[in-house]
């Protein structure tokens, strides 16, 4: 379970380029509850997702992890936790790591960095079963150099070592846009199974309205960092793109039209 | 060449390839690059040297350079962690501050060490082998052990780690790699190993001076280059011990291109020698990718 109580974040602080990123976010997420998150460009999805993360220091508020409050924890003491998977497919893996070691790192999450060996039999057996989930022949290339994969088998490999170790929470950050539309089905497709497998929570920033509605069971919606609704059940069902801009244009009081050209092509 | 100056030469070269390991695990697996090798060199040298005149055993003596000059790391890996001072600037920042605090420890320019025992001194006579051999040998097990330990530390998780955080830090932070206090290790053990040459390099040439750290970065960095140049590989033993490799191999070139009479090189051409051979080591594998491109071509046509 997630809950963000009043939630601040402000960026350069009393300087003259301050920026309020997040104004007060309350949001309880339970476990095993899979929220999409939407929003114009500078809404504050990503800042959410990277305070959650520990990334960021929140200016003010609170961040518990079922009863653990983990405000002041940095970003490494979360992983235990967390695990993420971020846009650039370039971001969530090493390229200069073979594919096993870049393994060896995702299996080692929030474990201490001992002096053993980092790469064994059992180990390497492991990842080969979890790289022939993919039907991509990564698990023949373990000793291939990460860099040599495309954007989409990095992004596919780094999905499944966000699952190598046992979490609580997935963190998705838009994390089918850089992919062609067919990876980027296959890439949702295997996020998906992980989640049913895992009873993940799972927080899914996308700027793509149809994938918003279509996965999880509940939506979000950011504005200049505050959440601006919040869908779930029946009205979530029989919601449709249309509607959600909509909603949008209606909850903007003084009356903004939406102009994010990202959203309208994404629906 | 003579063979006495052929070994001279393997010696140095050896010893120098402790400073290349350093070099290559904070260039090429941090990617930080830094200078304060050409102060913890002497610090190494100058501590070590010291305290042996002082009557310390040579061993804690030797002990003793190698943790001053990692601890001369710590404090370029605070200034740009603790700071965010560029990691080149803050090298240079320690570099600087070195040549005073050598100055200092030894309380003079130099030290000799030709009337004192050195760590070579148990070995002397050991077989039967003239001392000349024995020095190679001796420096060629310490280049070989240390090469192999930091191999075999790469290969563990902690090092995994490291390596990590020179590719990748956020993808290494998501990972629940604490990324400074890796970058904390990485230039401790890189500058303990430039220490550890330097008091090697002092024990074995019999002095400690407080200008012989002057250009050891581009020293190292030649070796590194040269060694990776001629053996692309990706296992860490072949790389590592390519350093070593490089390391000789870049002496040996120096020596032979300052003996060559044709050349009419003198000492002090030194520098100049180095910056070419360092030059052609890195142009090498650039012209051979461009002529195996053209060959490919070729066949195609």
């Amino acid at each position: 379970m997630i809950s963000c109580k009043e939630l601040h974040v402000t960026f350069n602080r009393g300087l003259p380029t301050e920026k309020l990123a997040l104004r007060g976010i309350d949001l309880t997420i339970p476990q095993g509850e899979f929220v999409t998150v939407i929003g114009s460009n500078g809404a504050g999805k990503s800042t959410l997702l990277n305070t959650i993360a520990g990334d960021i220091n929140s200016t003010k508020g609170q961040i518990l992890f079922g009863e653990r409050d983990v405000t002041k924890v940095p970003a490494t003491g979360r992983t235990a936790d967390i695990a993420r998977v971020f846009q650039d497919p370039l971001a969530g893996t090493c390229g200069d790591l073979t594919v096993e070691e870049n393994m060896a790192l995702a299996y080692g999450r929030g474990k201490i960095g001992r002096l053993s060996s980092a790469l064994n039999t059992k180990t390497r057996e492991i990842f080969r079963e979890q790289l022939a989930r993919l039907n991509l022949g990564i698990e023949d290339r373990l000793e291939s150099q990460m860099g040599l994969l495309s954007g989409g088998q990095r992004q596919s490999v780094s999905l499944l070592m966000s699952a190598l170790q046992p979490s609580t929470i997935l963190l998705l950050d838009e994390h089918t846009a850089a992919l062609d539309p067919k990876t980027a089905a296959l890439i949702m497709d295997i996020t998906s199974q992980i989640i049913a497998e895992k009873q993940l929570t799972v927080m899914m920033v996308t700027h793509s309205m149809r994938q918003a509605l279509d996965h999880g069971s509940r939506t979000i919606m950011l504005h200049e960092g505050k959440i601006i609704f919040d869908l779930a059940g029946e009205q979530r069902a029989n919601y449709e793109v249309k509607d959600l801009l909509n909603l949008f244009a209606q909850a903007r009081t003084d009356g903004e039209e939406l102009d994010d050209d990202k959203l309208l092509l994404g629906a | 060449m003579s063979l006495f100056s052929f070994l001279g030469t393997l010696e140095i070269g050896l010893i120098y390839g402790l400073v290349a390991i350093g070099v290559y695990l904070t260039f090429r697996i941090l990617d930080f690059p830094d200078l304060t090798v050409d102060g913890s060199f002497t610090l190494g040298a100058a501590v070590t040297a010291t305290l042996i005149v002082m009557g310390v055993n040579v061993l804690l003596a030797t002990l003793a350079g190698t943790i001053a000059a990692a601890c001369a790391g710590l404090v370029t890996a605070w200034l740009n962690l603790r700071f965010d001072i560029l990691h080149l600037l803050a090298s240079i920042l320690t570099m600087t501050a070195l040549y005073t605090i050598n100055l200092r420890v030894m309380g003079k320019p130099n030290v000799a060490l030709i009337m004192e025992p050195t760590i070579l001194t148990p070995f002397e006579g050991i077989f039967g082998l003239p001392d000349m051999y024995m020095r190679v040998i001796f420096v060629a097990v310490c280049a070989l052990i240390g090469g192999l330990l930091v191999a075999w530390f790469l290969k563990t998780q902690y090092g995994l780690a490291m390596r990590a955080v020179g590719s990748n830090k956020r993808m290494a932070q998501a990972n629940g790699i604490v990324v400074k206090q890796k970058v904390y290790a990485g230039l401790a053990l890189s500058n303990g190993l430039v220490g550890l040459a330097g008091a090697l390099f002092a024990q074995t040439n019999g002095f400690a001076d407080s200008t012989m750290g002057i250009g050891t970065i581009v020293v190292g960095l030649a070796a590194v280059i040269i060694g990776q140049s001629l053996f692309a590989s990706r296992s860490m033993y072949v790389i590592v011990l390519s350093c070593i490799v490089g390391s000789v191999l870049y002496r040996l070139a120096v020596s032979m291109a300052l003996n060559a009479d044709f050349l009419g090189f003198s000492a002090s051409d030194l520098n100049l020698i180095t910056a070419v051979l360092v030059a052609l080591a890195l142009i090498f594998p650039k012209l051979r990718n461009e002529w195996k491109a053209k060959q490919a071509a070729r066949k195609e046509a």
